[in-house]
């Protein structure tokens, strides 16, 4: 069981595609997976769920894995969240 | 008989074609409950309509190609991501299971549930998604009739669409088709649906729905999305209309393709110069297809942006160099790293956090704290002139320490280089961005540090209004019209012309034509956009007579509110 917290650095934060992101990695891995912000949880390779946490620009969320590639999973999505989700931003 | 209808454009163009009429699905809105054999039967035909949708997606992706496939493809991810969450298919299998409810019920009462989670939301851009939701549960629906009912209508070649709403996956297949134009009662110029339709070159229109519903099928139909106009059996002047426009439509592409090669030149003879913001190969390339006087600001941070190290010379010396070269002789403007707090952390440099970014340590503050990083770019920079003219731009400027500072660090690597050998072009300016108000203010006291200004409009308004453009409580609090920014353009040039420096201005201001004879009139000369903009700016320039402008410039100091300048720029 691991557990990390990740800070959202992209300026439209958890949206859409962002989501669309770290779902489709947390899903390539068999750990189950939850993230909490704000004292609600949801399933992290539920895209319905992940959009819904709503967590904008600078929020802090919690990662939960748990399963047998949970250190893989972690760091790749720990690397995925300090990448800003690989989102093209323009000044 | 003849019928006009008026509605939104969701997407340009012209049509005339025969209106084929798609009435909307009907979703079984009863509580059928199964008998206990037919629910495994049920289950697997909605895993097959899932397998089914999924396929249509797929295809969907497959067709698109290029920057349409970049734009549209991701949000269609989104979708397949839908439609695999295991939220939304694990809760409809247990409803089919312990519910006996016929799958589009259960389709149905899933929807909702999520639905209103959407719509409680306050982020407005979240709400919107629950759009995506729609389209993704509707073609589950369709798949799900599919067989049963009639087969979904998308149209062919020669008509005209009307239908309650189209998803994304419709419109590649209808263009392929042949349908010529596209009516639709719910949706917004927002939606996925909307944002294809203009890649596609589809045109599309939203009309009430009592409206649409009046148009019966098979008749001819006209359509002007562009205006929001759709005129149902259009009688012969109507016609005559139409080819008017589309001659019209045809013009203005041809002249558009002329523009790029025409000089920018007001009425008056004088040359005004254009100049790209750019910041990749591709932004350069088109700068230079757009007849792009030279390259007005290079931005340096996406070499550090999305990396975990900071881009050695080489590297960021190779960048510049092939913008030098690309420009063939025209000058180029390069930036030295506009970073902050906030993005800092997407990059190879460590810095702490700060409450307050935009009034933290980025732009030249950083630079100066972390003087490898700034010498490093300088260093680059200056190799990069031996190709080409280059001028460098300091960003965040508010004291005159900075740039002498700067200046300093400036020939120290000019001389370094030359000892080591590298070519250096023999003179390279070394100007500021005018953003921090207290420079513009006390502009007189800084000047003799540069050799020339460029105004960085998008912060400068933000902080002189104190307002941040991207919050929406206070976004319309921002705007170039305030008496505040004309004023300030004002003295900043006025300032630049006592003491002879040139003065350029390169926020997204510069590239809105509605902003071009404002800008001329208060004393511009030169001025940097997005080369998206660069020939609607062309064509704002050469509709103006500058001396006609410079007369009426007094009004917008007189102007005490943001209307009184509106209405000095209307009479302009």
């Amino acid at each position: 069981m691991r557990e990390q917290e990740l800070v959202i650095v992209n300026a439209l934060g958890l949206h859409a595609r962002a989501a669309a992101r770290v779902v489709r990695l947390l899903s390539g891995f068999s750990s189950q997976a939850t993230l909490e912000f704000r004292n609600r949880s949801v399933n992290a390779k539920s895209i319905m769920g992940v959009m819904l946490l709503a967590a904008a620009q600078g929020a802090r969320v919690v990662l939960r894995l748990d399963g047998p590639d949970e250190d893989e999973a972690m760091a790749a999505a720990a690397a995925l969240f300090e990448r800003g989700f690989d989102e093209q931003e323009t000044a | 008989m003849r019928a006009r209808l008026s509605g939104v454009t969701a997407s340009r163009g012209l049509a005339l074609g025969r209106a084929r009429v798609r009435a909307p699905h009907v979703v079984e809105a009863e509580e059928r409950r199964l008998s206990s054999e037919a629910v495994e039967p049920e289950i697997a035909r909605l895993v097959d309509a899932i397998r089914f949708t999924r396929a249509e997606l797929a295809a969907l992706r497959d067709q698109l190609q290029g920057a349409l496939a970049q734009e549209v493809g991701e949000f269609l991810d989104v979708h397949a991501l839908l439609l695999d969450d295991p939220d939304l298919v694990s809760g409809l299998v247990e409803m089919i299971r312990s519910g006996r409810y016929a799958a589009s019920y259960a389709l149905k009462l899933q929807r909702d549930r999520l639905a209103a989670v959407f719509s409680a939301m306050e982020d407005p851009y979240l709400r919107s998604r629950r759009e995506d939701l729609d389209h993704v549960i509707g073609r589950l629906q369709a798949a799900l009739q599919r067989g049963t009912a009639e087969d979904d209508i998308i149209g062919l070649a020669g008509e005209v669409l009307v239908a309650d709403t189209v998803s994304p996956t419709e419109l590649v297949p209808m263009v392929e088709r042949g349908v010529l134009a596209v009516l639709v009662s719910r949706g917004s110029p927002m939606s996925h649906s909307a944002i294809l339709a203009r890649s596609l070159g589809l045109p599309m229109l939203i009309a009430p729905a009592e409206a649409l519903a009046a148009i019966p099928d098979g008749v001819a139909v006209m359509v002007d999305a562009g205006r929001g106009e759709v005129i149902v059996e259009p009688g012969p002047e109507d016609l005559a209309d139409l080819r008017e426009r589309e001659a019209a439509e045809a013009r203005e592409q041809r002249s558009l393709v002329r523009l790029r090669v025409a000089a920018t030149r007001t009425r008056d003879g004088v040359d005004i110069a254009l100049m790209a913001n750019a910041e990749s190969r591709d932004d350069v390339a088109r700068a230079r297809q757009l007849g792009a006087a030279g390259v007005g600001l290079l931005r340096t941070e996406f070499l550090f942006l999305q990396r975990t190290e900071v881009p050695d010379e080489e590297e960021q010396y190779a960048a510049c160099r092939d913008a030098v070269l690309a420009m063939e002789g025209r000058p180029v403007t390069l930036r030295t790293l506009d970073l902050g707090a906030d993005k800092a952390d997407a990059s190879g440099i460590a810095l702490p956090r700060e409450p307050n970014p935009a009034l933290g340590l980025r732009g030249v503050r950083l630079a100066l704290a972390r003087p490898a990083l700034l010498r490093t770019q300088l260093r680059a920079m200056l190799r990069a002139s031996a190709h080409g003219p280059v001028r460098i731009l300091v960003p965040m400027v508010s004291q005159r320490e900075e740039m002498l500072a700067v200046r300093r660090h400036l020939r120290e690597c000019e001389r370094e280089l030359r000892r080591e050998g590298h070519p250096v072009g023999a003179h390279t300016p070394l100007g500021a961005m005018i953003e921090v108000p207290a420079a513009a203010f006390a502009l007189a006291t800084l000047l003799d540090t540069m050799d020339f200004v460029s105004i960085g409009t998008n912060d400068l308004i933000q902080y002189l209004l104190a307002a941040d453009r991207g919050n929406d409580a206070v976004g319309a609090l921002f705007s170039p019209l305030h008496p505040a920014v004309i004023r300030a353009l004002h003295e900043i040039l006025a300032a630049c012309r006592r003491t002879r420096k040139p003065a350029s201005i390169c926020g997204e201001m510069a590239g809105d034509p509605q902003y071009t004879r404002l800008l001329l009139a208060l004393g511009l000369t030169e001025l940097s956009m997005h080369p998206a903009n660069i020939l609607e700016v062309r064509a704002a320039v050469r509709r103006c007579e500058l001396s006609a402008l410079r007369r009426r410039a007094g009004a917008l100091l007189r102007a005490r509110d943001r209307s009184a300048v509106e209405r000095a720029v209307a009479r302009l």
